[in-house]
């Protein structure tokens, strides 16, 4: 109910009037002057206009928050910030509504009574407490690796670098891993694969000047909508599009490449054929920078066009069309996301796309890039500082320099620095369910939705005796689950750094106090690090997120993630700035011990679950412009929920005829793990015959039910696309 | 009326005023496009909306944009986004409207007005809605074919894009032209009369036929002539808002005209049928207001009977209610012994039907809307008379036991009242429940052979599980008003008739199509406010 309805029902006088029509709630609905913005809705108008970093996706968009009298009231893009100009899609436009949402946790709650008694209020001392207690209780039992800790890309990136400290030298475990496995690990692996370093070598303006634009399962019209306005700048430039569905982003091509479910990597083999076929690669380039030319040569030769062909399902013509565009091309630029990224074989496809950008030389210079979207708006940060997947700073675990130089910073005995990485998401999760891993906590992440095979997590975060869920809403699927629950601040309530797909470190500022006893993620870490006994030997007299910064500023200085030469107040007024330049590896000398990029012979392999005649359908997830990922904040927005309140299963007419099914019946989708019901029939020629797709944002219908466990071998990336399934009329529905 | 806008525009050369979003980032100077415009408009132009379907992505930006410049309630939304799709496999097309108001031309919104809430500014041509002077009888929502305005339960009142008027004034874009990342919307100026006489442009796949109310939305569509759009909502059409009391207003109205108009041409019009028919009177209009978001300024709705077939239904009816009330008053003067007002009985009575019937006909030509091409047929009076014909005939026999029972009473405690005697007979009750029936058949087979998708809409909803039985029970209710006739049981026969006709009227508001832009292909909430 509105307040305005609260208000006038308190009187019967007020009511009468409401209802006789005397009273239209003219004060509520009236108009006034924002003296920035111009006229509006008198409830919009502001007193105070806080610059800030949208919490959204990576795309990085400046955006001004007006609050009045402490209370947000309305959001608008920065005209002054160089990602976006003053642009923002509906989830930015909204996002004030999610700071006074509904279902915001405001305090700590506690299984007092143990599993299977409700969570109970509790304060913050019994709550930290008990927290630190049962997780050494059990660590003291099982060994320090009995605790494993799942971040997010949702924190700023001071907490990031506070949070892999905490872990890895106060908890002293480094089974720690991010919910960016979940998206971006297969890029970071590709990179690293390719070019020695993580780090997306290209710029949004990239997108602008490129001759060739190639995206690969990247639907960015729903996924970064802002980017889209880059792509029609250039009026030669042509935009090619690889995707089995077609998606928005497909309706902005010149050239749609409508290829069978995971042949990117044939296609990608076969473009390098026709390049090297034709002399259309960059010899120069090769000969000075690129290793493993020969043996690559070699390995291609197979991928000709009409093998190609056959297995993509695309026409030889189209293959050779896009290949001599992509290799006449001046500037070239090859995007991706999780078309590529959520494979068993991601790391490897972005290898095969970093080989096209080599063979042509197209990397380092205005146009050419081959460049991943990120996910969240703060993956690149948990990417740089954290220190999951590598030391913060890009640092290795496994080189004794960078081991050496990192103790050295921190002033902590070597020893104290893991040798190697620890598990990753996937594997914390399976060593739970086999008991390795005893507890376990997640921050700022919804596994409960998100994680790929519910039923193989909910047996894991059962199996685990102590599992605590940090998160700013309460209850969320994943809470369902936990012992304890810790309530943190949510973007707006919070100050640090966002860093974007292309390397912008942005300011993120608050705007409003956290509701109730919440408190910033960050201040629960360093109330941990006191109980543990670390605080003064790891956060010495930090009191704030910008003492983190500093450090970390000290701890990347002469890295290629340089974050030293920033400060706040530059980044908050300039709107942010990349490190390493516009662009890296512009000279062409990569961070491998050789100082050459290497080329990659990538086999293309079929996907892991083939449909047969029992599971006749491919299923492929994805996401819609309304909603970001789990919904806890979106679903939390009336207007965006309003618009998308369910799930949606896409199927193509003749796969719809066959079954006997209708537009909007309810059907279910059965995989062989589970099943997923009630989900509403969109027979549509979106989607090829005999493939399926679906949204995963939902809980009430969760994707993950019915997706595969299957990971890819070096990210650790879960195979969140094509899994073979079923679909028939849900019983009881028509 | 000189716009700021345009002052500036003359002072500054007019470049400032143009959004250069484009021109930011290294862009070619040629691909910028002002989004609002450079120069004043000049006599018979208008400002209107353009919106390029080749760059739209559907990111549903403006209708955020919109909800948030006019702080209103997520289910009601002046801009609006539609999805249409076409083609097969992988030459499958997809492409999105974005629609505020298009502010007509000939807007049927402003004509229906009984309020003269509606204007169309002089100056810039927006169609323009005063909440003020609103009443809330969401005419306008029935008439407009675009389903722009929207009731809004909390206000009472209906609301609509006003092409944001107030920032045009200051110099600034709409809060969608603002928005939209793709600059895929902008205001521009159209010469009316050249637009009146072609306004082709502003056809397309998932809009009503623009000629309806000469719309003046431009919308650029792509270039791909293969391409065959269509609209990917009408799959799951919902049923629309019963407005219970009209249901209950226009059948009671109906029967007090019928059972009026009976009783008169059999010259049994006598003070107990006229008391009891204009006590029905006052109960039926009574309800009738609860149909109006601002009941309390349901007189205003008087206003406009110059041209709204709904201030002509208030009018007459109000004229009826009058007619009736002094004839009641004559009635009993004349019984009481007041002779010389016996002679204005009659001619009042006479009045009081001719009233009741062109109160009947206003209130059926108020649903001779367009935008709702099931109601927009010859059947929806016939409807009307024969729904009167058939209560009145039954209600006529009924009255003639309590007006005896009451007069009695009355002879007993010494006031003789004169008792019209009515010769009742069955067969203009069969004559009239079989051609109600009759009507009702005709037109759903019309509906169903309609060449138009709404219309054929409305005969899938008829059809459905949830309202073929209320259809097949009101033929049964027209049958059993014979046969309870016949038994010589009239009073039956007038509950019969009444269940027919509430059925009937019921089925009437509920399975009607609206005409309207194509929307999203996932209803969620309703795009339109409603109310009883």
């Amino acid at each position: 109910m509105s307040e305005y309805a609260t208000q006038s029902r308190t009187s019967l006088l007020g009511w009468l009037k409401r209802k006789a029509g005397i009273d239209t709630a003219r004060e509520r609905y009236a108009y006034g002057t924002d003296p920035v913005f111009g006229y509006i809705s008198e409830s919009r108008i502001a007193d105070t206009w806080t610059k800030t970093t949208c919490g959204y996706c990576s795309v990085g968009c400046g955006m001004l928050v007006g609050t009045r009298k402490g209370k947000p009231v309305a959001t608008r893009g920065n005209p002054g910030h160089p990602v976006n100009r003053g642009k923002l899609c509906p989830k930015g436009l909204s996002e004030h509504h999610i700071l006074g949402a509904p279902g915001r946790a405001t305090t700590p709650m506690l299984r007092t009574g143990g599993r299977g008694t409700p969570l109970v209020p509790v304060s913050w001392e019994q709550a930290l407490g008990a927290m630190v207690e049962r997780i050494g209780g059990l660590q003291t039992r099982y060994g320090k690796q009995t605790l494993g800790v799942i971040g997010t890309g949702q924190l700023v990136t001071e907490e990031f670098y506070t949070l892999g400290k905490l872990v890895q030298l106060g908890f002293g475990t480094n089974n720690y891993d991010g919910n960016t496995t979940l998206c971006m690990a297969s890029a970071v692996s590709g990179y690293k694969l390719s070019f020695g370093s993580d780090g997306p070598p290209g710029a949004y303006a990239d997108l602008e000047s490129a001759d060739v634009v190639l995206l690969i399962g990247a639907n960015i019209a729903d996924n970064h909508p802002i980017l889209c306005d880059r792509l029609r700048k250039n009026p030669k430039q042509k935009l090619i599009v690889a995707d089995p569905r077609v998606t928005k982003t497909v309706m902005m091509a010149d050239i749609h490449l409508p290829l069978q479910p995971r042949t990117d990597i044939a296609l990608l083999n076969g473009i390098a054929h026709i390049l090297l076929r034709d002399g259309l690669v960059k010899r120069e380039y090769i000969d000075a920078h690129v290793e493993g030319f020969e043996e690559f040569c070699e390995f291609v030769a197979s991928f000709t066009p009409e093998s190609v062909s056959r297995t993509t399902g695309l026409g030889v013509d189209l293959i050779e069309q896009v290949a001599h565009l992509y290799g006449t091309a001046k500037a070239a630029f090859i995007g991706w996301t999780m078309g590529v990224n959520h494979s068993t074989q991601g790391s490897v496809t972005v290898a095969a796309i970093n080989n096209l950008s080599l063979l042509t030389g197209n990397i380092g210079h205005a146009g050419a890039a081959p460049f991943s979207i990120t996910g969240q708006c703060n993956a690149m940060g948990t990417r740089e500082s954290g220190f999951t997947s590598s030391m913060p700073g890009y640092r290795k675990f496994d080189s004794a320099d960078d081991r050496r130089e990192l103790a050295a910073l921190w002033n902590v005995d070597e020893e104290r620095l893991p040798r190697a990485r620890g598990l990753a998401y996937p594997d914390i999760i399976e060593a739970a369910v086999t008991g390795r891993v005893k507890a376990l906590w997640f921050i700022a992440t919804n596994p409960a939705v998100s994680f790929p095979n519910y039923k193989l997590l909910a047996q894991a975060l059962t199996t685990a005796e102590f599992v605590v869920v940090q998160d700013g809403f309460y209850p969320t699927p994943t809470s369902e689950f936990a012992d304890l629950v810790l309530p943190a601040a949510i973007w707006g309530e919070k100050e640090g750094t966002y860093t974007n797909s292309e390397r912008r470190i942005s300011k993120v500022n608050a705007f409003a106090a956290p509701p109730g006893e919440a408190r910033p993620d960050f201040d629960i870490f360093l109330d941990l690090a006191k109980r543990l006994g670390v605080k003064n030997e790891i956060f010495l007299g930090w009191t704030s997120t910008h003492d983190a910064w500093l450090e970390w500023q000290r701890v990347s200085a002469g890295r290629l993630c340089d974050y030293s030469s920033f400060t706040w107040q530059q980044l908050e007024e300039e709107g942010g700035a990349q490190w390493g330049g516009e662009r890296l590896y512009a000279d062409g000398e990569f961070p491998t011990e050789t100082g050459r990029a290497k080329l990659h012979c990538v086999p293309w392999l079929p996907f892991q679950e083939q449909p047969n005649r029992e599971y006749d359908l491919v299923l492929n997830t994805g996401r819609t412009v309304e909603h970001w990922h789990t919904r806890t904040k979106t679903g939390a927005v009336p207007i965006l929920n309003a618009m998308v309140p369910n799930a949606w299963l896409e199927m193509n007419p003749a796969d719809a005829e066959q079954r006997s099914l209708r537009q909007h019946d309810r059907v279910t989708i059965a995989s062989r793990r589970s099943e997923v019901v009630n989900v509403e029939l969109r027979i549509t020629g979106i989607v090829a015959p005999g493939q399926v797709f679906m949204p995963f944002h939902f809980a009430e219908q969760n994707s993950n039910l019915v997706t595969l466990g299957g990971y890819d071998p070096i990210s650790r990336e879960p195979n969140f696309k094509q899994c073979a399934v079923r679909v028939e009329r849900t019983a009881g529905h028509r | 009326m000189a716009l700021l806008l345009h002052e500036r525009a003359m002072e500054t050369g007019s470049e400032e005023l143009v959004r250069l979003t484009l021109l930011e980032g290294g862009a070619a100077p040629r691909l910028v496009d002002a989004l609002i415009p450079k120069r004043p408009l000049e006599p018979g132009e208008q400002y209107r909306f353009h919106f390029d379907m080749t760059k739209c992505i559907g990111c549903r930006s403006c209708e955020v944009a919109c909800n948030e410049q006019n702080g209103n309630p997520t289910d009601i939304k002046w801009r609006r986004l539609g999805e249409l799709e076409g083609g097969t496999y992988p030459q499958t097309h997809r492409s999105y409207l974005s629609m505020g108001c298009n502010h007509c031309l000939s807007a049927d919104c402003l004509h229906g007005c009984p309020v003269d809430a509606y204007t169309k500014d002089p100056v810039t041509g927006i169609v323009l809605h005063s909440a003020e002077a609103c009443i809330g009888c969401q005419y306008c929502v029935w008439n407009c074919p675009y389903s722009v305005p929207q009731f809004n339960p909390e206000r009472g009142v209906v609301g609509k894009c006003d092409m944001c008027q107030g920032r045009l004034l200051d110099g600034l874009e709409p809060a969608c032209v603002n928005a939209c990342p793709e600059n895929a919307i902008q205001i521009e100026i159209v010469n009316k009369e050249e637009w009146r006489k072609n306004y082709a442009a502003a056809e397309s796949p998932g809009m009503p036929p623009a000629g309806q109310t000469i719309s003046t939305t431009r919308i650029t569509l792509p270039h791909d002539p293969s391409s065959w759009l269509e609209r990917v909502d009408t799959g799951s059409i919902q049923p629309e808002h019963a407005h219970p009391s009209l249901i209950v207003m226009t059948t009671a109205m109906q029967a007090v005209f019928g059972t009026l108009a009976v009783l008169w041409l059999s010259d049994a019009l006598d003070t107990i049928s006229l008391t009891l028919l204009f006590a029905l009177t006052a109960v039926a209009l009574n309800i009738s207001v609860f149909h109006l978001g601002r009941p309390a300024y349901a007189w205003r709705a008087l206003k406009m009977w110059r041209r709204s077939w709904l201030s002509r239904e208030v009018l007459c009816f109000g004229l009826l209610f009058g007619a009736t009330a002094m004839c009641v008053a004559a009635s009993w003067a004349a019984s009481l012994g007041i002779h010389p007002a016996a002679a204005f009985v009659g001619p009042l009575a006479t009045a009081a039907v001719l009233f009741g019937l062109c109160g009947t006909v206003a209130s059926a030509c108020i649903y001779f809307v367009r935008a709702r091409p099931a109601w927009n047929t010859v059947h929806t009076p016939i409807d009307f008379l024969l729904s009167a014909g058939l209560i009145g005939n039954a209600m006529a026999a009924a009255m003639q036991t309590p007006g005896a029972a009451l007069a009695g009473l009355a002879a007993r405690h010494g006031l003789p009242i004169h008792i019209a005697h009515l010769k009742s007979h069955a067969l203009p009750q069969a004559i009239l429940a079989a051609a109600w029936c009759a009507n009702q058949g005709i037109r759903a087979f019309r509906l169903w052979r309609s060449e138009n998708f709404e219309s054929r809409a409305s005969f899938n909803l008829l059809r459905s599980e949830n309202m073929s039985w209320k259809f097949i029970i009101s033929i049964f209710c027209a049958v059993v008003s014979i046969i309870t006739f016949a038994g010589g049981v009239p009073s039956l026969a007038v509950f019969a008739s009444l269940a027919t006709v509430l059925f009937g009227r019921y089925l009437f508001f509920v399975t009607v199509v609206p005409l309207s832009m194509a929307l999203t292909f996932l209803k969620g909430k309703s795009a339109h406010g409603r109310a009883a």
